[in-house]
């Protein structure tokens, strides 16, 4: 974890609302880990006043990728970025996904959920096998498809909620009959609290590890503020920023 | 070669600069970014008595150039708080100073006696805003009797020297703070947050749990300036003023309307390192004013 300046090489439009960048950041590139996040401004005037949590969506030193979507001010300033601007980073933070060998995966996203599970997705690969379900609103929202039918998936499953690409439904919609298919013994998941919810009860009686990264509203994304705060099976609050943001997903009050 | 000391009476502080209670952990988490010695000080997050988990999320809201919060002070209670101080106090020569919670008087005097005994311990800050459960929620600092009655209560119980954290959330500061002096104040810092709230407009309900929530950061910096100003005109004790601080110059604004230190605050949330660079912009002008001293400055405001 440390304060580094970061410069855009590229900030790709993808479409819609969708970004992708590309940005020199020698220190989280060498550091970062599949599930670790990082803190970004894009501002030097503290207006907006927080930097933001970014998944890493991928690395390879000395660059790493941010996948995002613009939803409000600190997002919006990040789409006016432009080639060699200078960005405010503190990271990686957080903890990582497992390091897993010789299993069969389950990884599921929903909508910028890939951003956090696309890493994961390619280490995992060198040792494992991975299959991933993927959805969201419509193909208008699903991105990196190509690399996607590139990485030498054992499956990949597409769903959208108005059936303009995949399967019209929700990601959640076959999940059971998906994980027996392959033997799934691991599922690592990242989407909306409510995606998560659906997932857990599906799969919760199943002998499969189940992971999920958390997303949260964070202050400061490493432990100081204390507003990242999700609530435990046994009454505790655990944070976000420092405790996961991959949690085993039986620890989490569903 | 300038001269950022500062003497607050009970003790010398190598620089004027304190990161604040809240916004700064317990220390150990900003090892990675600096050396705590750089330091003038640092307050832990507030204490109570026992455990407490804090408020249900959400937790805090973003505002124009300022921070809502909601957070509850959660903590692990002061036995577990003895065990993190002797860690931390091995790792640092900069004074540490212990942010005293209670939800009644009691509580408050049990804390503050139970860090009087230790040596890890150089400075107590009173937290006056917690609500109170036998003043109906009001908190002590809301009113001048009860403020009196504590600081005098936890004077007479202990040796720490005693800082009294004021909240800007009354009619009339300088007569709290006159009341903290007169019942043994060794110091005065302020200001807390201000009372805000958030709105969610799709449900019609309050953002927050507990309705109200505590605004910080550079918004709340011409507020605090000016009670900054008031309070240092009406007590003897030093004063360190806090609200708003991102920079060398926030600060040796404070120092000008009388504060002999200052407190960082949501700064620290945003850039971890930033209180080692304030130090460093206030030495850059302090040079550049030919300033050998901060007691030059100090409550100096042409007016």
């Amino acid at each position: 974890m440390k304060e580094e300046t970061g410069t855009i090489v590229e900030n790709h439009h993808i479409q819609n609302e969708y970004y992708l960048i590309k940005m020199r950041a020698d220190h989280v590139s060498k550091q970062g880990k599949p599930g670790n996040f990082i803190m970004v401004s894009a501002s030097s005037t503290l207006e907006p006043l927080l930097k933001r949590p970014f998944g890493i969506f991928d690395l390879n030193p000395p660059y790493i990728w941010i996948y995002y979507k613009v939803v409000g001010r600190g997002t919006r300033l990040l789409s006016t970025l432009n080639p060699d601007d200078k960005i405010s980073i503190l990271g990686p933070l957080g903890n990582s996904f497992p390091v897993l060998e010789n299993e069969t995966i389950l990884a599921i996203a929903g909508g910028t959920g890939i951003a956090s599970v696309y890493f994961a997705i390619k280490e995992y690969l060198k040792n494992n096998k991975v299959s991933l379900i993927y959805g969201a609103k419509s193909k208008n929202d699903l991105n990196f498809l190509h690399s996607l039918e590139t990485i030498s998936l054992a499956g990949l499953y597409l769903y959208s909620d108005d059936g303009s690409i995949g399967i019209k439904g929700v990601v959640t919609a076959d999940i059971k009959k998906i994980i027996n298919q392959h033997g799934i013994t691991i599922t690592i998941s990242c989407g909306p609290d409510e995606m998560l919810n659906r997932i857990f009860w599906i799969i919760k009686d199943l002998k499969t590890d189940d992971y999920a990264s958390l997303e949260a509203i964070m202050g400061c994304g490493f432990g100081i503020c204390q507003s990242c705060v999700v609530e435990t099976r046994n009454k505790e609050y655990k944070q976000v920023c420092t405790d996961g943001p991959v949690f085993k997903m039986e620890e989490i009050q569903w | 070669m300038v001269d950022l000391s500062v003497d607050l009476g009970f003790i010398g502080l190598k620089n004027p600069v304190i990161p604040a209670s809240g916004t700064f952990g317990y220390g150990e988490e900003f090892l990675p970014f600096f050396n705590l010695d750089l330091l003038g000080a640092f307050v832990f997050k507030g204490i109570y008595k026992n455990k407490r988990m804090g408020n249900p999320p959400p937790r805090i809201q973003e505002t124009p150039a300022g921070l809502l919060n909601s957070i509850g002070l959660p903590g692990p209670g002061m036995k577990e708080l003895k065990k993190i101080i002797k860690r931390v106090y091995q790792s640092t020569s900069t004074p540490i100073i212990i942010n005293v919670c209670g939800e009644t008087d009691q509580e408050y005097l049990d804390v503050a006696e139970y860090f009087d005994r230790m040596e890890e311990v150089a400075i107590l800050e009173l937290n006056i805003s917690c609500p109170n459960v036998k003043s109906g929620g009001r908190c002590p600092a809301q009113d001048d009797k009860h403020t009196y009655r504590l600081v005098k209560q936890i004077k007479q119980s202990v040796s720490t020297p005693l800082i009294v954290k004021l909240s800007p959330n009354v009619t009339d500061i300088s007569a709290i703070a006159i009341s903290a002096e007169e019942a043994g104040a060794d110091c005065i810092s302020l200001t807390n947050t201000f009372l805000g709230m958030a709105i969610d407009l799709e449900s019609r309900k309050p953002l927050f749990s507990k309705i109200v929530a505590g605004l910080s950061g550079p918004a709340i910096k011409p507020l605090a300036l000016r009670l900054v100003w008031e309070v240092a005109r009406c007590v003897h004790v030093p004063v360190i003023g806090m609200g708003g601080i991102t920079t060398g110059q926030d600060v040796l604004e404070f120092i000008l309307a009388g504060a002999t230190a200052v407190q960082t605050g949501t700064i620290n949330l945003i850039e971890p390192s930033a209180s080692i660079r304030i130090i460093k912009e206030i030495e850059q002008i302090m040079k550049e004013q030919n300033l050998m001293n901060l007691r030059e400055l100090r409550g100096t405001l042409k007016t």
